[in-house]
Order: C-alpha cells, then structure tokens, then sequence
C-alpha cells in the first residue's frame, strides 16, 4: 500500500474523469451548477468508499462467475441508501439531481473500481482509493460546474445561494453569458479545456524532468 | 488468475457449485435488503413530511384563504373514479380544505392528457361548487407552446391569466368547453383543453361528493 501514490493517482494521473474518461453522462448533464457538481461529488464519494470496503471485504468469497451480479447487487444498495437519505434530509439537492443519484448505479467509475481495484486489493487500500478516486471526480466537477456556471448563467451557486435560490449574480448583463455551455455540448468543450490542460501540465513538469538529466 | 480459471471450467456444471452460486447471491441480496430496510425506515418519516408540506404548498395556491388548513387525504370513491372518467382524468388524491375551522370546500389532484404527456394539477373548490384556483403540479407541454398555459399566460381578450380565468366557474354552469365558455392560449389548444377537462373532471369529483 502507498497512499501517497495511491493520492496523486486519483487526483492527477489517473483521474477517473480527466484520464480514465469514466462516468461522462453524469459530468456532462450535471455540471450546470456549484452546488450540482458539489452534491453529485460527494454522492459518489461515498458511495464509492462504501461499495469499494464492501466489495474487497467479500473479495475473498465472490464466485468469479457471478462476481458483476454481486457487486452491482452490492453497489445499487448503497446507491439507494445514498438517494433515500438525500430526500429525506437534502430535498432541495435531491430535485436538481433528478435520476441522475439513481443512475450511479450503472456508472462505470463505481464498477471500473471495484473491477481494477476492490476486488484484489486488501479493505484499508480499497477504502482509501475509493476516497482518492471520488476526491478526484469531485474537483473536477466542481471545476467544471464553477466554469460553466459563471461563463453560462453569470452566477454562483445556484440552487442554494441567492435570492430565491438563484445564486449570487457576478456577471448581470444577460448579453454577456455564453448560453451555450449550459448545455451538454458546452460540458465537452470545457471537459476538452480541461484534459488538454492537465495534459500540458504533466507535459512540462516530465520535459522539465527529462532536460534536468 | 489462472488457477481460478482452471476451477471455473471443471466446476461449471456441478451441481454443488451453482448451489453455492446462488446461495452467495442470495444471501448478499437478502443482506442489502436488509440494509435499505433500515435506511428506510429512517428516512420514511422525514420523506413523508417533504411529500406533504409540497403538496399544501401547492393546495395553498389554489385556496382562496392562504390560511387554510386541510384534512388527510381522503379515500377515494367508485363514485369519484366514475365522475372523473366521463372527462377522461384520473384523480389522484382528494384533501377538504377547511378556512377558520369550517369547511371551506376540497382540494382535488387530478390528472389529464395535454399535448405531449399527462399534465397533474391541483384544483380548488369551494363549498358552491365553484373553482378557486387552478395550478400545475407537473406536465411535460411543449416549452414556449403548451407551457405558457402551465406558466399561467394572460390570455389575449381579457388579460386574466389563463388558470385564473377557472376561478369562479362551477359545475351548475355546465361542462367547460374551450371556444364557448373558456378561452385557450393561440397555439396552445391542446394544452388548454386538457387543463380544461381537469378542471371538469374535479368539479364532477366534488359533485359527486355531494
């Protein structure tokens, strides 16, 4: 076990987003606002951890057969937990996230895990990666949610903050927003954005590393 | 990885094997079960509130004193089903709304079809039998068509928007028919109509209360 490694792997190299490309349906169709891209993250996080402790703790008595059936089993429990409490404690965040909480059942970042990693490695080290890799996918929703939020509607925080829930207004002219990021095509543009610039950042610091050689 | 390859080929069709299988399965299923369960019971009573305070949200809009309180949901009678079906709606829950401790009249969800989908409202009505308010719950009509009759538009002869021009009319004047005694949104016929059998389809359930 390194955690240290184990941490830089689900927040830069091998983000589960910017990287592995896992779970795109629910970062481009929810990343419309902060307190989305926040609630979804979290949503996930926990998830994950729990499904990632659940499944290496049974790692050592799944058939190999069945072994899909019993971690999406696994996985869908925790799932409607995680949505059965959002209504009851978080209803406002539980409205703007819609089917998407009921839909992190099917998404692949939960099972990729347990798959690549739960199921061989020991409970401590699956506990940790399953906060690594749900850290990793937060951050980059909440980029992404801050980005296509201020650029699209002018705010922040909406849903929450605000007058009304409509979020604090920073840009008020409407002639200056860029509607089209609230869309799904304006997700790809900014998830492009994003990996092209990780990318150039890993880039510079393995050139910079090379050259110091 | 190859060692449990070997055990899955020999072990494929006996018989113990795929017991164990669906043991393992079951008994993980009845384990997670058990866990939303609990869950559950946490979460019922809480979930239940939200449900209720959002539908006396919506049965405060349509009530002519704010202050209104209102009964549990009633049960639904053949009588009522019956009365709602000759408008082709469905009621969903029925609530007597009650204004400083009298009856003030009921509060009627009912369900019709509009242009793209089933469109829910909540209709008020008073002890005349009269309408006190109409308001959306959920529809899917067509955005900048059918939804400016679910935003409440303001209709183009009189200026009274289009769910408030309900307010008043009762099951003595007769069916609401769009073109003679209820006006519709241009464009949005389809819309009008269906929230106009609503309309009727809770002022025959009321009628049929008695």
């Amino acid at each position: 076990m390194n955690f240290s490694k184990q941490m830089k792997e689900g927040l830069v190299t091998n983000n589960p987003v910017l990287v592995q490309l896992l779970g795109m349906c629910s970062t481009m169709a929810i990343t419309t606002s902060f307190f989305n891209g926040l609630g979804m993250g979290v949503s996930v996080l926990i998830i994950l951890t729990l499904s990632n402790v659940a499944i290496s703790a049974i790692r050592k008595i799944v058939p190999n057969k069945i072994r899909i059936a019993m971690y999406i089993v696994v996985i869908a429990g925790f799932v409607t937990c995680v949505d059965l409490l959002l209504k009851a404690f978080v209803p406002a965040l539980s409205n703007s996230l819609g089917v998407f909480i009921p839909l992190i059942v099917v998404n692949c970042i939960i099972l990729g895990r347990a798959e690549s990693f739960a199921s061989k490695e020991s409970v401590g080290a699956s506990a940790f990666d399953g906060i690594c890799q749900g850290l990793g996918y937060t951050i980059v929703l909440v980029i992404m949610s801050v980005v296509r939020e201020f650029l699209g509607a002018g705010t922040f925080g909406a849903g929450l903050l605000g007058v009304d829930g409509k979020g604090i207004a920073i840009i008020t002219n409407s002639n200056f927003h860029i509607g089209v990021l609230t869309m799904p095509v304006g997700g790809f543009m900014v998830l492009g954005t994003l990996i092209a610039a990780m990318q150039w950042a890993l880039n510079r610091t393995k050139k910079a590393a090379k050259e110091e050689k | 990885m190859s060692g449990q390859v070997k055990t899955k080929e020999k072990a494929v069709m006996d018989p113990k094997y795929l017991l164990t299988l669906t043991l393992k399965l079951l008994i993980t299923c009845v384990i997670v079960a058990g866990l939303l369960g609990w869950v559950n019971s946490i979460t019922e009573g809480p979930i239940t509130d939200i449900t209720k305070a959002n539908t006396e949200t919506a049965m405060k809009a349509v009530v002519a004193d704010p202050a209104s309180t209102f009964s549990d949901k009633l049960n639904i009678t053949d009588d009522m089903v019956a009365a709602a079906a000759q408008y082709k709606t469905t009621v969903s829950e029925i609530y007597e709304v009650q204004s400083g401790g009298a009856p003030a009249g009921y509060a009627v969800k009912v369900s019709a079809s509009g242009s793209q989908g089933t469109i829910v409202m909540m209709v008020g009505v008073d002890t005349e039998q009269a309408v006190t308010g109409v308001s959306i719950v959920t529809n899917s009509e067509t955005s900048g068509i059918g939804s400016k009759v679910m935003g409440n538009e303001p209709l183009a002869n009189s200026g009274v928007g289009v769910l408030d021009q309900f307010i008043g009319m009762s099951h003595a004047d007769g069916d609401l028919v769009v073109g003679s005694n209820v006006d519709a949104i241009t464009g949005a016929t389809v819309s009008s109509k269906g929230v106009t059998s609503g309309v009727n389809g809770a002022l025959a359930v009321v009628a049929a209360i008695g």
